[in-house]
């Protein structure tokens, strides 16, 4: 191969007077580092040096050759190389990626030698031990932009190789290189080509999520503007349903209101509640249907039942799993969280008021159900933008503070599982034929919170993060620019007891829904 | 009038095997589910990186529902059953790849653990008969 180069360079020279004396060509460039090759070196630098020489020697010259490539230097933690063809310096890469993690597999985490690859196509001139122009420049930053055992190609590789190699490339969009003026488009070549297509289609429907919350507030704000006629209307059908709804465990609770002031909120719903009719008294529909507008006129639309908590400080987490560690003190503000999670009567209007995106099925007084987080996230901004009130989702830390109840145990009611306190696997001598079941079945616990563990898995505002290492003492929610997966709290009817405990967290992905998952809101006063 | 008998017993037979198994989606016979990494019998030491494989099938979001395709979920230590019928339960034991993933971080207690992977369509039901790998068996030190 070094011949052939040689050959090329020497023909042009014979035919042409030298022009600066540099030949150029057009060249697939690999350039490959080890990545936290100063942690290895510092590690056990013979051994580290040893065993980067003997992978060069068996793995990566050979894989090289066998690809029709020209090894042009070697550094103390890489190499680069050029090919003529594109499809042979991708698949070299991938053959190097796939050998060393079958190298590493049998080694502890933190021996492992990973490369990082990118591969750049660009006209580059050439020299006898080194290759120079922006083409290898870019090839080098692909590289480090590459997370460890990964291969990066550019836009230029990926049209030549992309109909004649079979696996996945992601497309990364256009990235912005340190010294290169025009965005470069990057791809990451994945194993596995079905990867491609759910990656893409992901992004597809984050889009299409972003959009519909923005129509969600935009109509939210619509909605709030409309003639107020058209609310009155809207408020009269709305409540003329209203004897399917019991509220009787509700009624007999006034008590638990008593944690602490209440807010306007509460005296709202507490007025609106005496108006409301008994689902036997029919005549008093009509009476009702003309006084609902009435208490509820700086809105028309049916709020959650809130109770305001007082907040203050509490101890947050367990030593019952991994992820619930360190325990750790968290202050609260005051705010208030919903009685019950959103029902499917709730959640309906929205989707009416065209705020949610789907509309759910099940009783209206059961709990609404698979919904993701983006879901949840579009109820609350309609909810708020048409109340007009900092609806939002409760934050981890809220969660749990008002899950306690204002109790340090395991269960709120204590330290031992006690059946028929919440809706859990195996939690009750009877097999529930419907579930979920209604919302508000079982005791509320000392804050009059409903369904605090059980019943369905509720999404908070926190991205998920493992345990809790570093996490906010404030009560304020836990969030990073980008994460895929959020934190559920609660447990389900699907899930055993374990799942009922306070402390119990979990993750699912943000943009994905399950039959057992729901929320409540939570409102800052 | 016994052609009308036996269509009526096969329907009679026939329709309550379709409601039983409503969710159930073939998957194509040729499908394969299996791990890249670990390999069965694996010693690892700390956490590690899963891989997924999935053979003349597509890999999709949860909620797309396009023929021949499913998202991953991995079974951590799990010995019940796989009930078709119900969606593959969520729990620290059920791990759901709904976003399309085809590896995961995984960070196990040390000892011995089996690992499994279901393919779910796009409601999280397993296909019927369920696309499972094989059960492999790791041990963290």
């Amino acid at each position: 191969m070094r011949d052939k180069i040689r050959d090329i360079n020497s023909a042009r020279n014979a035919k042409l007077p030298p022009r600066a004396g540099t030949p150029r060509r057009l060249a697939a460039i690999v350039a490959a580092d080890i990545s936290g090759y100063s942690r290895l070196m510092e590690l056990d630098e013979e051994g580290t040096h040893v065993r980067v020489k003997r992978i060069q020697r068996d793995l990566v010259e050979p894989s090289i050759t066998e690809h029709y490539g020209r090894l042009v230097k070697t550094t103390g933690d890489g190499f680069i190389a050029i090919f003529d063809s594109p499809v042979e310096a991708v698949r070299c890469g991938i053959v190097i990626q796939q050998n060393m993690a079958g190298r590493n597999t049998s080694l502890p985490k933190d021996h492992w030698i990973e490369y990082r690859i990118g591969i750049n196509l660009g006209d580059v001139i050439i020299e006898e031990d080194d290759i120079y122009g922006d083409g290898v420049n870019l090839a080098s930053r692909l590289e480090n932009m590459a997370d460890p055992g990964q291969l990066y190609i550019s836009g230029g590789i990926y049209e030549q190789i992309k109909n004649k190699l079979v696996c996945g490339y992601e497309s990364l969009g256009d990235r912005k290189v340190k010294n290169i003026t025009d965005p470069v488009r990057v791809y990451r070549v994945l194993p596995d080509p079905a990867a491609v297509k759910s990656r893409k289609r992901r992004d597809t429907v984050l889009v299409l999520l972003i959009s519909l919350i923005w129509l969600g507030i935009a109509s939210g704000a619509l909605w709030y503007w409309l003639p107020h006629s058209k609310l009155r209307i809207q408020t009269n059908q709305v409540s003329s349903e209203v004897p399917n709804v019991t509220q009787a465990p509700v009624a007999k609770q006034p008590s638990q209101l008593s944690q602490s002031s209440i807010s306007p909120t509460i005296a709202d719903q507490q007025a609106r509640q005496q108006t409301q009719p008994l689902p036997s008294a029919a005549p008093a529909e009509k009476q009702a249907a003309l006084q609902t507008p009435l208490a509820t006129q700086t809105s028309a639309i049916r709020e959650p039942e809130m109770n305001a908590l007082r907040g203050g400080p509490f101890m947050m987490g367990s030593n019952d799993d991994p992820s619930e560690k360190p325990v750790h003190q968290v202050t609260i503000k005051p705010f208030a969280i919903s009685r019950y999670p959103i029902s499917v009567r709730e959640w309906n209007e929205c989707f009416a008021a065209k705020g949610c995106a789907f509309a759910a099925t099940g009783k209206d007084d059961a709990p609404v159900t698979n919904v993701s987080w983006s879901d949840a996230k579009q109820f609350v901004a309609w909810l708020a933008g048409s109340t007009r009130k900092a609806y939002r989702l409760p934050t981890e830390a809220e969660w749990e503070h008002a899950a306690r109840g204002g109790t340090q145990t395991k269960y709120w009611w204590g330290e031992e599982f006690q059946p028929g306190m919440a809706n859990c696997k195996n939690c009750a001598d009877t097999v529930v034929a419907e579930q979920p079941v209604k919302l508000g079945s079982f005791k509320p616990n000392p804050f009059g919170l409903y369904d605090m563990g059980g019943g369905v898995d509720q999404w908070v505002e926190d991205c998920w993060h493992k345990n809790y290492q570093g996490a906010p003492s404030d009560g304020s929610p836990w969030l990073d620019s980008d994460c895929t997966s959020h934190v559920i709290r609660s447990g389900s009817w699907k899930n055993d007891a374990r799942y009922v405990r306070p402390a119990n967290r979990d993750s699912y992905d943000t943009n994905v829904r399950y039959p057992t998952h729901g929320f409540r809101v939570a409102l800052s006063p | 009038m016994k052609i009308v008998r036996l269509t009526l017993l096969a329907a009679a037979l026939t329709l309550p095997s379709f409601a039983v198994h409503a969710q159930g989606k073939q998957a194509p016979k040729d499908a394969v589910l299996y791990f890249v990494w670990p390999q069965n019998g694996a010693t690892i030491k700390g956490g590690f990186w899963c891989r997924f494989g999935l053979r003349n099938m597509g890999v999709t979001h949860a909620g797309d529902d396009f023929q021949n395709s499913g998202h991953h979920h991995l079974l951590v230590d799990v010995n019940e059953p796989l009930d078709v019928n119900e969606p593959i339960p969520q729990d620290k034991n059920h791990i759901h790849f709904g976003a399309g993933q085809t590896e995961a971080r995984l960070e196990l207690a040390p000892g011995r653990h089996t690992l499994q992977l279901v393919l779910g369509d796009a409601k999280h039901y397993p296909f019927n008969p369920p696309l499972v790998s094989e059960k492999i068996t790791v041990t963290i030190k």
